[in-house]
C-alpha cells in the first residue's frame, strides 16, 4: 500500500450560514486547493448527512465536482450519520493507498439551519432505532442523558465535570477564530449562580444547555495525495497513518455493557494498531463532544486514560491547553460546532493544522501525533484517524 | 389476546432478541420464534427529556430503559413523575406517538 499525505485544508467558519448547501462545500474546497496550490485533482468525496432531507439536495459530490469545474474527475457522496466526514477521508485513503487515485479532495458540508430547530433535532433523531427508540421520541440527548446518568451512577462523575469540558472547551474555540460559539463560560455561572437554571436548563437530564453541541452549518476540506504529490506541494508534511472503524448495535439498550462504547475503543485501537503507536504517544486529540460526557468516555476508551478516570484527569487540566494531552483544542464539537457532515473532516483539519504548527494561539507545542474520533449515531459507527508529522 | 411487544427468540440458540434482527447476534441463525415479552422489570436508566421532536405536543417526556423479567432489555415511556434507578416497573401498550398520519404502540411504564 502507499503512504496517504494532507496537503491541502480548507475550512469555513461552523455557524449560521446563509449560502446555498454547495457554495459552503465550494468555500472549503477552493481554500484547500489555494493551500496546496494544485488545480485539478482526480476525485471528490463530500460528506454529508442532510443535504436529501434537509437541504432537498442530493447527490452532492457530482454537484461539487461540477461546481468546482473538475469535471470528469470521479465523485461521491459519503453518508455515515456524524461520522460522514472521517468515513470519507476513510475512503478517500483507500483510494490513494491502493493506487486507483492519487488526489483526492474530502469535503464535509452540512446546512442544518435551513430548517428549524425541532425539524433539525427531528432529523438527528433519524439516527435512532426506528421502532425501538424513534417511536418513543428517543432523541440523541435523550440517549446522552440516559447515558450521563448510569455514568454518573458508576463512575462518580458529577455535573461539575461536565461543566468543565464545557469550559475548557469554550475557553478554547475563543482561540479559534472559525469556532461557532466563541463565548467564555464559568463554573459558577453555568452551575452556582443563582440564574443558572435559567442560563443553563435541562435538556435530558442530568444534560444541560451547556453539555449539549450547537447546531452549526459549515464546511471543511482535508486534500490528501501521495509522497510523491505532496513533496512537490511544499507545505509541511503530515501522513494518515491510521484508520480504523468500528461498529456496534443500533438499540443502545442491546449493549451488554451500557456504560461502553466498544465501537470508540475497537476504531482507535485499530487506527493506532495500523500507525504502530500507543495511545501514551499521541500529542493532541480530537474526541467528537456532541454532548460534555462523551469527550470524557471517549479520553478513556480510546485508550489515555483508565475507564472511569477521564474525569479525573480532565479536572487536574491534563487535557487543556497547556496540559500534558489537550483534547478538543479547536473547541470540540461543543463550541467550534457540529455541522454534522463535514464534522469528522473538521476535526482532521485541526490535527492537520496543529501537526503542520500552524494552529496559532491554540497550538500544542511540538504536536507530532495526533487522533480523531468520530462518533457515528450514538456511538454505533465511530470512525478514528492518526495523523503523524513526518521530516 | 393481549397485546404485546415481540421478541424474537433465536430457533436454534433461544438467544431472544428485541428488536428484531435478520440474523442471531450469537449464533448468526437467521430463523426466529416470535415470543411476547413479559411487562415487567426494573428501570436501568431514565432521562426527562426535554427539545422533543416538533410532533410531540408536550413540553417533555420522560425515557428509559427497562431490564424486563426475562433478561431482554427495552427503551420505553415512563409515567412516572419521580423515576429512580432500580425501582420496579410494570409496562403497557398505549400510544407513543402521532404523527401527521401515523400513531404508533409502544410500550409505557408505571411504578409497581
Amino acid at each position: 500500500m502507499r503512504d496517504v499525505f494532507a496537503i491541502g485544508l480548507g475550512i469555513t467558519s461552523f455557524t449560521r450560514l446563509e449560502y446555498p448547501l454547495i457554495e459552503i462545500a465550494a468555500y472549503s474546497s477552493l481554500m484547500a486547493l489555494k493551500d496546496c496550490g494544485l488545480d485539478r485533482v482526480d476525485h471528490v468525496y463530500v460528506a454529508n448527512m442532510g443535504g436529501g432531507r434537509v437541504n432537498k439536495q442530493t447527490a452532492l459530490g457530482s454537484a461539487l465536482v461540477d461546481h468546482l469545474s473538475l469535471c470528469p474527475a470521479g465523485a461521491e457522496t459519503i453518508e455515515n450519520g456524524p461520522a460522514s466526514g472521517a468515513s470519507a477521508i476513510k475512503t478517500a485513503y483507500m483510494a490513494i493507498a491502493s493506487g486507483l487515485h492519487d488526489i483526492v479532495m474530502v469535503t464535509g458540508c452540512e446546512r442544518m439551519n435551513e430548517v428549524n430547530s425541532l425539524d433539525a433535532t427531528d432529523f438527528v433523531a433519524s439516527l435512532a432505532h426506528p421502532l425501538a427508540e424513534q417511536i418513543y421520541g428517543v432523541t440523541l440527548p435523550s440517549l446522552a442523558g440516559m447515558f450521563t446518568r448510569l455514568y454518573m451512577e458508576k463512575y462518580g462523575v458529577t455535573s461539575r465535570h461536565l461543566a468543565m469540558v464545557a469550559v475548557k472547551n469554550h475557553d478554547h474555540a475563543l482561540l479559534n477564530p472559525f469556532a461557532h460559539v466563541r463565548q467564555a463560560i464559568t463554573l459558577e455561572g453555568i452551575l452556582d449562580d443563582k440564574d443558572a437554571a435559567t442560563n443553563n436548563p435541562i435538556i435530558a437530564d442530568p444534560l444541560r444547555f451547556f453539555d449539549l453541541c450547537p447546531v452549526s452549518d459549515g464546511a471543511a476540506t482535508v486534500i490528501l495525495a501521495t509522497a510523491d504529490v505532496a513533496k512537490k506541494c511544499g507545505r509541511p508534511m503530515v501522513r494518515l497513518a491510521g484508520v480504523g472503524q468500528a461498529t456496534d448495535t443500533h438499540a443502545v439498550h442491546e449493549r451488554d455493557e451500557p456504560t461502553d462504547l466498544l465501537a470508540v475503543r475497537g476504531a482507535a485501537e485499530k487506527a493506532l494498531g495500523m500507525a504502530g503507536l500507543k495511545p501514551s504517544e499521541v500529542n493532541v486529540a480530537e474526541l467528537h463532544d456532541a454532548f460534555t460526557i462523551l469527550e470524557i468516555v471517549e479520553s478513556e476508551e480510546v485508550g489515555f486514560f483508565k475507564k472511569g478516570e477521564g474525569h479525573l484527569a480532565l479536572a487536574e487540566g491534563y487535557t487543556r491547553l497547556g496540559g500534558k494531552l489537550p483534547i478538543n483544542p479547536s473547541g470540540g464539537l461543543k463550541a467550534k460546532g457540529h455541522p454534522v457532515g463535514a464534522t469528522g473532516v473538521g476535526q482532521a483539519h485541526e490535527i492537520i493544522t496543529q501537526l503542520r504548527g500552524e494552529a496559532r494561539k491554540r497550538q500544542v507545542s511540538g504536536a507530532r501525533i495526533g487522533l480523531t474520533t468520530n462518533f457515528g449515531g450514538f456511538g454505533n459507527n465511530v470512525v478514528s484517524l492518526v495523523f503523524t508529522k513526518e521530516n | 389476546m393481549e397485546t404485546s411487544i415481540l421478541g424474537f427468540k433465536c430457533k436454534s440458540c433461544g438467544h431472544v432478541h428485541y428488536p428484531n434482527r435478520a440474523r442471531c447476534r450469537k449464533c448468526h441463525n437467521p430463523e426466529f420464534e416470535i415470543v411476547p415479552l413479559p411487562k415487567t422489570g426494573t428501570l436501568l436508566t431514565y432521562t426527562h427529556a426535554h427539545a422533543l421532536p416538533g410532533d410531540f405536543e408536550v413540553p417533555k417526556l420522560t425515557l428509559g430503559i427497562v431490564l424486563l423479567e426475562n433478561g431482554n432489555r427495552i427503551t420505553g415511556q415512563l409515567d412516572i413523575p419521580n423515576p429512580r434507578i432500580g425501582m420496579k416497573v410494570q409496562g403497557r401498550i398505549d400510544t407513543v406517538r402521532k404523527t401527521g398520519y401515523q400513531t404508533f404502540k409502544g410500550m409505557i411504564f408505571r411504578e409497581i
